[in-house]
């Protein structure tokens, strides 16, 4: 689903060039949930924003679905970034203006999704997220845990090819955290493809394989092996 | 997607009421002035355009050198013109003013005023719609009367006025005609005679200019043929036959006597806003004065707009995340910028309609004030609208959304960006702006002030306030300068009276008559002439320099002294100008005095060279005299001009009505379109000053309230509010500066422009460019500073948790 080969990004200024990341090769297939840590400043986080679209290489390859994204003009990105990826931020990033509803309805207007069905939509993953009673509210007025669920509610509307987590749960408590985390747990069973980034070593053991980081380069790979009952949920 | 961009555009409005309100105002306040000059603007471009003729109609009008420029002619050119050449159509030649006059019919008397006469042939040129007759026979003989409907509704009530006799100016005529006034129009008479023919009749073959000449060309395109010919035919007959008569070659002639008159053609289409003498009685719309208006109401709205977009830039630093959500999540560009636009769209129509109900409600003052009849309607208007709506949506609106959806997404959900010093410099770019203008509206409503001020109180070289200038109408059989000695003898006799005299002029009216005053070789000089009774000059408190003034008590004086004012005087080019003889109009005059300069029309022009006679110097004046002077003594006023008017109603004139003005208040009607002016500069000086503080204030706001944790900060740190005022007012004081100096440059050159308007002005004073910073800054720091200390009051610990 992913394939990077030598990626490199590299900050320059007029005295100085920093090598975000040096020549990152890594495969995420399809289905995977990889999880990257290590300490601030590895590149851990540059590197899921470009895997995100968000920001660019330098130079290397970064492939998604077979097809290149390095060097694509901003438009395609945008395109590209709609149709295949959803983000989970640690600060939810939700539109403090507008309602739980609306939020989540976005990705689909944007999209062009006609109003009776983005509404059936918008509904049926509240459902399954536990926050249908709360369409109506806006953000402030919901806990952490609650606007993180808007958020992966969000991220996942569209039907994404895979989802990016940046550290999902770094300002929630460890309840809600691990409500979240349990979230993923679930979508990764239900077929998901999620990479993660985050601190904290429990969040990472709730995925298939962590990657190290250091310096812009991987360090090391591990595949965490761990048996969590899950429950697989048959509606989706 | 319009839900959602709705929802979050009433969210807004929610959260910043005050802002929005405010916002909405002053963009309502721009549109409604523009829509003020829009209507001002229809309304004087509208003349004439009924008229199917328009296009083929022209003016002639006749350039003396010099600027003078008039649109009256000869009884000759015309009718050459049409026996000469193919060119015509038609012509018709008309007065070019109403009058006032009483109409009677059954005994009773209705006095009515637009009385104008014209040729048969006026009805081809201004073709109005005929309730009664007909065009053509209208004017079937010279006894002939055509009405409006108006003014036969008001002289008939529910009779049929066709075939009617009615008396008017001593004779009898027949109503052949009724027609219904187009609504605007350069001739809209309540009555047409044809009474000016048989004045064409008696002069048509002299080279007076007295009448207004209308010519309807076959072809547009022989305009340049017909002036060729225009000045042919003055030359062949004016020029050629005066030389010869004097004995001189036309080299000789035109030496001694000027260039020949040129000819001009002005289009009926143009006639209404030509700036100059009027051409037809409607008069011509103030061309300088829309253009003001219209300059400075898009100016104001350009004020309001640069608020609106300075407000949407530093709003939408607080939407940053917003918008960098909703690109990461699929937003395009386009969307992006279709969002804010459409909430602009929102609010631009929030400020239409209010701006419609700001104009309806003051549609009466505003109408009141430009003497007119402006109403909110008609389909030009709202196409205007329309286009207004969408070019203030284009401007405030497209501006600050493409700079909003260039927001860098990445930099944005990092945070930080709210403080980040992203599109401050256009913010700052538009407020120098503001202050600009603010400064332009300061310096020139101080300037007009100061004009028309200096214009009120300037020496005018005569003392009318207590000179009742009285119209005085002729009656038939009766010869007017006997009746005037009859009249003055019994004036003198009321009581608070002072003296009585009379003079062929009116100061401050546009009554003038002009004749060549030879002396010597000199060139000629077209010079006003003045004719009057003895004792006028002294009763109108004109003073004379040398010589002295005309004497009843010399039987010459009567006939041969004539006195010059200063700037004929000085024509004649000699030492001492007193007991030369000149000849004016004809006539050999000894100059016996020299008359100090006043004012006659308004204070735009110089004092034109003038030359006082005796009225019985010339045979015919007597008859045409209009005007009776009287002087009364300043106690007991009202007793007196009751009493002149009982004497005047019973033994002067029992048809007419006593109808007088003081020479002050006529001669001040020639400044009031400046008065009005001045006024008008106050009130948009205000308006701006408004709109400007308003921005100021909320620009301040916004930028204050996002250095909050940096005035936090720097609080925890110890420093103290005086420090942190003047940190945080320092830049606006600069931009204040910059703005003013910016604006000061287009100030003096407006106000230089517009001064030349005046022959009596003033020169541009340093006072109201100190007057104009002063106040400005004086306001940007109260503002500024109220913010400033008012966000230095915030609770520390708040914003230094917060993030």
């Amino acid at each position: 689903m992913i394939t990077i080969t030598k990626l490199s990004k590299v900050f320059r200024t007029e005295e100085l060039e920093t090598k975000a990341l040096s020549e990152i090769s890594l495969t995420i297939n399809q289905g995977d949930f990889v999880s990257i840590m290590g300490p601030s400043g590895s590149g851990k986080s540059t590197l899921l924003n470009i895997v995100g679209l968000l920001d660019s290489a330098s130079s290397g390859s970064y492939k998604l679905l077979d097809q290149e994204m390095v060097g694509l003009k901003e438009k395609q990105k945008s395109q590209a970034r709609k149709e295949n990826i959803g983000f989970i931020f640690q600060n939810f990033n939700l539109i403090d203006e507008l309602s739980v509803f609306d939020n989540i309805e976005l990705p689909l207007i944007y999209s062009n999704v006609p109003s009776a069905e983005r509404k059936s939509r918008v509904n049926e993953m509240a459902k399954i997220l536990g926050i249908a009673h709360r369409l109506k509210h806006f953000p402030q007025q919901l806990s952490g845990g609650q606007q993180q669920r808007v958020a992966v509610a969000r991220a996942l509307i569209n039907n994404p090819k895979i989802i990016l987590a940046d550290e999902p749960t770094g300002n929630l408590d460890s309840r809600n955290g691990n409500e979240v985390m349990e979230l993923l747990t679930d979508l990764h069973a239900s077929g998901s493809t999620i990479l993660m980034v985050t601190h904290s070593d429990y969040d990472a053991s709730f995925s298939q394989k962590t990657i190290f980081m250091k310096d812009g380069a991987i360090l090391s790979e591990k595949v965490n092996h761990r048996n969590v009952d899950v429950l697989v949920n048959s509606n989706y | 997607m319009l839900k959602n961009w709705t929802n979050i555009f009433i969210y807004h409005i929610r959260n910043n009421k005050f802002f929005t309100v405010l916002n909405i105002l002053g963009l309502s306040i721009g549109i409604a002035g523009l829509i003020f000059a829009i209507l001002y603007w229809n309304d004087e471009h509208a003349y004439d355009k009924w008229n199917p003729e328009k296009d083929k109609i022209y003016n002639v009008m006749n350039d003396f050198g010099g600027g003078n420029i008039w649109t009256t002619n000869s009884p000759i050119p015309g009718r050459m013109l049409k026996e000469t050449t193919s060119y015509l159509e038609q012509y018709c030649y008309y007065r070019p003013y109403y009058t006032k006059e009483t109409i009677q019919y059954n005994g009773k008397i209705e006095l009515v005023d637009k009385i104008f006469s014209a040729e048969r042939s006026f009805f081809s040129f201004f073709p109005f719609e005929f309730i009664q007759g007909n065009a053509k026979t209208a004017f079937s003989d010279r006894n002939s009367m055509v009405l409006s409907k108006e003014t036969a509704t008001r002289i008939f009530k529910n009779e049929n006025p066709i075939g009617k006799q009615v008396k008017y100016a001593d004779r009898i005529f027949v109503v052949r005609g009724v027609y219904k006034l187009p609504e605007k129009s350069s001739v809209m008479p309540a009555v047409v005679t044809p009474v000016v023919e048989e004045e064409l009749e008696k002069n048509k073959e002299n080279w007076g200019f007295n009448y207004g000449l209308m010519l309807k060309l076959k072809k547009q395109s022989d305009t340049t043929a017909v002036i060729q010919n225009l000045d042919k035919i003055f030359l062949e007959d004016n020029y050629k036959k005066q030389a010869k008569a004097e004995g001189l070659s036309l080299e000789q002639f035109i030496k001694q006597y000027g260039d020949p008159i040129k000819s001009r053609l002005l289009p009926l289409s143009r006639a209404r806003l030509f700036q100059g003498n009027y051409a037809f009685p409607e008069k011509n719309g103030n061309l300088q004065f829309l253009k003001i208006v219209m300059g400075l109401s898009i100016l104001i709205l350009i004020l309001s707009i640069v608020n609106y977009i300075n407000m949407a830039t530093a709003n939408a630093i607080k939407r940053a995340k917003e918008v960098g959500v909703r690109k990461i999540i699929g937003a395009s560009k386009s969307q992006i910028i279709a969002q804010f636009v459409f909430e602009t769209t929102l609010m631009t129509l929030f400020s239409v309609l209010l701006a419609m109900v700001i104009v309806e409600l003051s549609l009466p003052f505003y109408n009141s004030f430009l003497e007119k009849n402006l109403v909110l309607i008609g389909a030009q208007f709202y196409f205007q609208l329309i286009v207004v709506f969408f070019a203030v949506i284009l401007v405030s609106g497209v501006f600050p959304a493409v700079y909003i959806s260039n927001f860098e997404t990445l930099k944005v959900l990092k945070g930080n960006f709210s403080r980040s010093k992203n599109g401050v410099w256009i913010r700052n770019g538009m407020l120098v702006l503001q202050f600009s203008i603010a400064t332009l509206f300061i310096i020139g409503s101080f300037i007009v002030y100061k004009q028309v001020n200096f214009m009120m109180e300037k020496d005018l070289g005569f003392n009318g306030s207590q000179v009742m200038d009285i119209s005085f109408k002729p009656q038939k059989g009766k010869n007017q300068y006997e009746r005037y000695k009859a009249i003055k003898q019994e004036l003198l006799k009321i009581k608070g009276v002072e003296g009585v005299s009379a003079g062929m002029f009116s100061i401050g009216s546009n009554e003038n008559s002009w004749q060549g005053l030879h002396y010597k070789a000199n060139k000629e000089v077209i010079t006003q002439q003045l004719p009057m009774d003895f004792g006028q000059l002294n009763l109108l408190g004109i003073k004379i320099l040398k010589g002295r003034d005309l004497n009843p008590e010399l039987a010459t004086d009567s006939i041969s002294s004539a006195l010059l004012n200063e700037t004929a005087a000085k024509t004649l080019m000699v030492k001492d100008p007193v007991n030369q003889d000149i000849t004016f109009g004809g006539q050999k005059f000894k100059v016996v005095g020299i008359v100090k300069n006043f004012h006659y029309i308004g204070l735009e022009y110089n004092v034109a060279p003038m030359i006082f006679f005796h009225i019985k110097a010339f045979d015919w004046m007597t008859n045409d005299m209009r005007n009776i002077t009287v002087k009364i003594s300043p106690d007991q006023m009202p007793e007196t001009i009751a009493a002149i008017d009982k004497f005047w109603k019973s033994k002067v004139d029992q048809e007419y009505p006593f109808e007088y003005d003081f020479v002050d208040k006529n001669f001040a009607r020639t400044y009031k379109k400046y008065q009005d002016q001045r006024n008008l500069f106050a009130l948009l000086n205000v308006v701006v000053i408004l709109i400007a503080v308003f921005g100021l204030f909320a620009l301040a706001s916004f930028s204050m309230e996002r250095r909050l944790r940096e005035i936090a900060i720097r609080k925890t740190l110890g420093a103290e509010t005086n420090t942190l005022l003047k940190e945080l007012s320092k830049q606006y004081v600069v931009f204040c500066i910059i703005g003013f100096l910016i604006g000061i440059v287009p100030a003096y050159l407006l106000m230089q422009k517009w001064l030349e308007n005046f022959a009596s002005r003033i020169e541009i004073p340093i006072l109201p460019f100190l007057a104009a910073f002063v106040s400005l800054l004086f306001l940007t720091l109260t503002i500024v500073l109220a913010k400033a200390y008012q966000v230095t009051k915030v609770d520390v610990l708040r914003y230094l948790k917060y993030e």
